[in-house]
């Protein structure tokens, strides 16, 4: 369900906005999460974009990372500047990468609500609110271990 | 001379012999087919047909294909997602089901849809015409359909998104004995009693335990050349949509 929803949140977009995916055309991508079992496929072809969950596809880049920082690109955060701390790993095509992500970037929706579906709420809350400390931060370490430390005792909390 | 045979549910029959046979069944409840489907359901297939559009990832402008389309519930949804630039073509092989259609649309007010009778064996379009290709509850009643699949496959354009919306198999024990009961004993005879027609239900019933199940019907997908298949179990999986897409 949640695939269903991004893929028509960025069809929307595209749908509604003069963006030209054709550098994209015919390009797969795949995205895991290092922290949770969510895995996505984006698939450009036909001037839309498909979403799928299926992992035994053959594409042209894969992109794995934490979920915190997959939230974060979307919220905005530089690709290069996450591949220089070392947050995410690219494996095949980057510039692909960069052209997928620049189009996640401008996707108005609700990621909290979208990997609640499979951590539970109080777990992507935080994810959320992590990433969105990290974007307006000057010191995103300092950040990530505040972070932890709110999700490690938060739920106790309550 | 021996002949081929297939299924029509649980009787073998001449493969020659299935089309006829099937006509026969969609003859007898076609007027009654939308009627019937909201009370076999409980009004289910609604949902199964909507979850469907929202997946088709069908935009303005897009040329669809139903194929089996009957009463037209998806036309005349896929027509208001492409609207006045796209085409949608409603299509079955059945007369009086497409009849149906066409009668159903026009008393809805819906335009841009055109009608043609065919079998999804043999699709009379071009390579490459359609972004979308559907067919709800029809693949299970072809006779041959893998090459159904390749033709799906053929009409779509590069990118084209095939849709299979049909009963499977639930994998959840308790549903699967309570289906079991509801298809064989209470089915037809609502069938009976509404429409008049116990035997068309019955072999409903058959037909489905007869459907190839969601991971067979992926790999069919997939052999057809499609490049990628994944399906959605709806209503824990007594209904399950196959996506394709021709990359």
């Amino acid at each position: 369900m949640q695939a269903i929803i991004l893929e028509r949140a960025l069809n929307f977009l595209l749908a509604t906005h003069p963006i030209d995916i054709q550098p994209l055309e015919g390009k797969k991508v795949h995205f895991s999460l290092q922290d949770f079992p969510l895995e996505m496929n984006f698939i450009c072809t036909n001037n839309r974009i498909f979403v799928t969950t299926d992992a035994a596809i053959n594409t042209d880049v894969n992109i794995t990372l934490q979920s915190s920082v997959f939230l974060a690109l979307f919220q905005g955060e530089d690709l290069t500047e996450l591949l220089r701390q070392d947050k995410i790993v690219i494996h095949g095509d980057v510039k692909t990468a960069q052209l997928l992500v620049d189009l996640l970037q401008q996707v108005n929706i609700d990621l909290e609500e979208l990997l609640s579906k499979y951590t539970g709420d109080v777990v992507a809350h935080q994810v959320g609110k992590l990433a969105k400390k990290i974007k307006s931060s000057d010191n995103p370490i300092g950040s990530i271990k505040d972070g932890i430390t709110n999700f490690l005792i938060a739920p106790s909390r309550h | 001379m021996m002949h081929k045979t297939t299924h029509f549910g649980f009787t073998d029959v001449a493969t020659e012999d299935k089309q006829g046979m099937v006509r026969g069944v969609f003859d007898s409840v076609a007027n009654k087919y939308d009627l019937m489907n909201d009370v076999l359901s409980f009004g289910a297939h609604r949902l199964w047909k909507h979850y469907t559009i929202a997946t088709s990832n069908v935009k303005a402008g897009d040329k669809v294909l139903d194929i089996a389309g009957g009463t037209g519930d998806l036309a005349r949804a896929f027509a208001m997602k492409v609207g006045d630039t796209g085409r949608v073509v409603l299509s079955d092989i059945n007369a009086a089901m497409l009849s149906e259609g066409r009668k159903n649309l026009i008393n809805k007010g819906v335009s841009g849809v055109d009608f043609v009778q065919l079998s999804g064996e043999q699709i009379p379009f071009a390579n490459d015409t359609f972004d979308c290709v559907s067919i709800a509850f029809g693949l299970r009643n072809v006779t041959d359909k893998d090459q159904c699949i390749r033709e799906m496959y053929r009409v779509l354009k590069p990118g084209g998104c095939l849709l299979i919306l049909e009963f499977s198999k639930t994998d959840i024990a308790l549903l699967e004995k309570f289906y079991h009961f509801y298809s064989f004993s209470v089915m037809p005879q609502l069938g009976k009693i509404i429409a008049d027609d116990e035997a068309s239900y019955q072999y409903l019933a058959e037909s489905i335990r007869k459907h190839p199940d969601q991971e067979t019907l992926k790999k069919m997908v997939l052999d057809a050349g499609f490049g990628l298949c994944e399906y959605h179990n709806l209503s824990g999986g007594i209904v399950a949509l196959h996506k394709g897409i021709k990359t």
